[in-house]
């Protein structure tokens, strides 16, 4: 495992001191050439912006979504296994498989996202095209593909909370907004934060979906880090270059990791 | 009697020693479906012809055979031969990982000058050549003659120049409410290869003659993307939308590439025609050119390397590539190809729609042959649709393009 895990880790390392196209017999040793450039980089910066709002975007809107139905399917009714597997589908389906049925949901005159909004009388832009709504169609997808998980983990974590708390609070007359805010809502919150951090280091590696939906464009509009480090490295043979954007991103996931333990290793010694 | 035996014996004998001595040769392509059985049916009669050769062809999936040799090549455990997609050639040429072919053309007296220009610019590096052309495809006009005819055009007359397509495009608009032209509008390579079709027909260069500096933003380029410009902004006969308008009968005419004629037939329910793409008054004919080159690796033993030569040698020849050319439905890359009977034949009886893309291969362009093209074509690509998409005007979309390429061509 360690050969196949940490060599090849520190060999990128390595390589991302050189300026290299992986075919040339030669490879120049740059230092931290790479890296400054990187920096001084609008491509990369503009990367890193995308990154932060479709992970934001995903993070938030699927913990919210996520709960709302975990809450709602957390209640006795009828059909309630097979909503929790039609919730759950997105999650198991294949992503590229996603994306390829996306692209065509999106289409701005076939799809059925826009003929659903000409329905109720609104015209719909042309997602994938245009450079202001692309990232919203991939977060949609984002979401689309996580709120079942979240359901999964809320929906676990509300079974564990004892009934007598809610018998009590109605004793003491609290209505259900109330019974939510005061006691779902704090009992939830070690899970709340597993779920933002897994859902950030997960939003920060997309890949797949974007190199299905739009490449990166248009315009740069969805090009998240993991498809900027494909392109450098895959598509413009620049391996050390784009080593050095796999340290950057891995530096990135690092501290949201740190985060995860100083938070959570607080909420346990607050509960 | 006695005659006979000698002579089973003696072919036993061969037959026994190039058992022994077979010469193994492998082959990396990524030629799959129908093309990848052609290829292996021509291996097979090649190897009934010259006992002794053995040839394992190895399919690579198209997105993974550059990052396969790539590796190769760094482990030195490199295939005795392999093809590329045009773009990566540059890469691999420069490389040091082939074998330079001048010496084997010399003495197989193979005739460069019977290829089309445009696909032996790839495999030149530094004065040698590494690599031959063996299979090449280009863009050409599509037009649906179903809407031609129900905006009142000639659904038999293609328009000849730029005058005539905008003419036409707004006619269609007006009369039948589809669009008048399909523009590839999602960036990346799609964009610009086909940009470029517009740009060299109005007379501007992509890069400079050595390929050290970007040439697009000349007036002449800045007159092509204002043209496309045109057709989007203040025509309003071309959307910025997802690509397969006109396949569904939306648009009424595209640019497309010759694989298509193959394709379209079966895709689409109106009448198709098809011509080599117009170009403006004072310009010249132009399209732009995709396809594959075929080349020895230098890791390959004297004995391999000559055989592997001698395989190249009878694929490139033109009765093997007549029979290549009709088998897969790639254009050729010899004119003698092209000029053959049986071939002119068989495209005015099987693919007449080929026919003006089989033409179009004597002014075919290559994309400039430089390592960094698929960086130098994102790009410009991406100045293109700030043009298309009103954003920025093509004089200044063209200008910061060519600020972004300069530094990546030194």
């Amino acid at each position: 495992m360690g050969t196949f895990n940490f060599y090849p880790a520190l060999y990128s390392l390595y390589l991302s001191l050189f300026e290299w196209n992986g075919l040339s017999p030669t490879r120049e040793f740059v230092g931290l050439a790479n890296y400054t450039r990187l920096l001084a980089s609008g491509e990369f910066w503009n990367s890193l912006w995308v990154t932060l709002r479709y992970a934001g975007g995903v993070t938030l809107l699927a913990l919210a979504l996520g709960l709302g139905v975990a809450v709602l399917l957390n209640q006795p009714m009828r059909g309630q296994a097979l909503y929790r597997v039609l919730y759950f589908l997105p999650v198991i389906t294949p992503t590229v498989a996603s994306g390829v049925v996306w692209k065509y949901l999106f289409d701005p005159t076939q799809g059925v996202v826009n003929r659903g909004l000409a329905e109720v009388g609104l015209v719909g832009p042309s997602w994938l095209s245009d450079p202001s709504w692309a990232l919203v169609a991939v977060i949609v997808v984002g979401v689309w593909k996580r709120v079942g998980f979240n359901m999964v983990v809320y929906l676990a974590a509300l079974q564990g909370i004892p009934k007598t708390y809610y018998e009590a609070a109605q004793l003491d007359g609290a209505g259900p907004w109330q019974q939510f805010r005061y006691i779902t809502l704090p009992l939830l919150a070690p899970t709340t934060f597993f779920l933002v951090v897994t859902a950030l280091i997960d939003a920060f590696q997309v890949f797949d979906l974007v190199y299905v939906m739009t490449s990166g464009g248009p315009l740069g509009g969805t090009d998240v880090l993991g498809y900027y480090l494909y392109r450098q490295g895959f598509r413009y043979s620049e391996l050390g270059f784009a080593s050095a954007v796999a340290y950057v991103m891995f530096a990135l996931i690092f501290v949201v990791t740190l985060m995860q333990f100083r938070l959570t290793r607080g909420g346990q010694e607050d509960g | 009697m006695k005659a006979h035996w000698l002579k089973a014996i003696a072919t036993a004998a061969v037959a026994l020693l190039s058992l022994g001595t077979a010469q193994k040769l492998t082959f990396w392509h990524y030629w799959d479906g129908a093309n990848g059985q052609v290829l292996q049916g021509l291996i097979e009669r090649y190897q009934k012809e010259h006992p002794g050769v053995i040839i394992e062809a190895v399919f690579v999936p198209g997105g993974e055979l550059l990052t396969k040799l790539q590796t190769a090549i760094t482990a030195r455990q490199t295939p005795t031969m392999a093809i590329s997609d045009l773009v990566a050639m540059p890469l691999l040429t420069q490389s040091g990982a082939l074998a330079p072919l001048d010496d084997y053309i010399r003495q197989s007296n193979l005739n460069l000058a019977d290829y089309f220009p445009g696909p032996l610019v790839y495999g030149l590096y530094r004065g040698k050549r590494y690599s031959l052309p063996v299979s090449a495809s280009n863009l050409g006009l599509f037009w649906n003659k179903n809407l031609f005819r129900q905006a009142g055009l000639d659904p038999n007359r293609p328009p000849r120049n730029w005058d005539e397509l905008l003419r036409y495009a707004k006619q269609i608009k007006e009369k039948t409410g589809k669009w008048g032209i399909e523009l590839f509008t999602q960036g990346g390579e799609g964009t610009t290869w086909q940009t470029q079709v517009y740009f060299w027909g109005a007379g501007a260069e992509f890069l400079n003659a050595n390929n050290i500096a970007p040439a697009f933003n000349s007036p002449q380029g800045v007159r092509a993307l204002q043209f496309l410009v045109d057709l989007v902004q203040k025509e309003k006969v071309a959307p910025v939308a997802p690509w397969g308008l006109f396949g569904r009968g939306e648009a009424a005419m595209v640019m497309d590439g010759s694989w298509m004629t193959q394709f379209f037939p079966q895709q689409v329910n109106f009448e198709l025609g098809a011509a080599a793409f117009p170009y403006p008054a004072g310009g010249r004919p132009a399209t732009n050119m995709g396809g594959e080159q075929i080349f020895i690796f230098q890791n390959a033993d004297a004995a391999a390397a000559k055989a592997a030569w001698d395989f190249i040698n009878w694929f490139s020849s033109t009765p093997v590539q007549v029979e290549w050319d009709r088998s897969t439905g790639f254009l050729p890359v010899r004119r003698s190809v092209a000029n053959d009977p049986a071939y002119r034949a068989w495209v005015s009886n099987a693919r007449p729609l080929m026919r003006p893309f089989v033409d179009s291969m004597a002014f075919a362009r290559p994309r400039p042959p430089v390592a960094r093209y698929p960086q130098i074509s994102d790009i410009f690509a991406k100045y293109v649709q700030e043009a298309l998409l009103g954003r920025l005007s093509p004089k200044e979309a063209l200008d910061r393009a060519a600020q972004e390429v300069a530094p990546l061509l030194r």
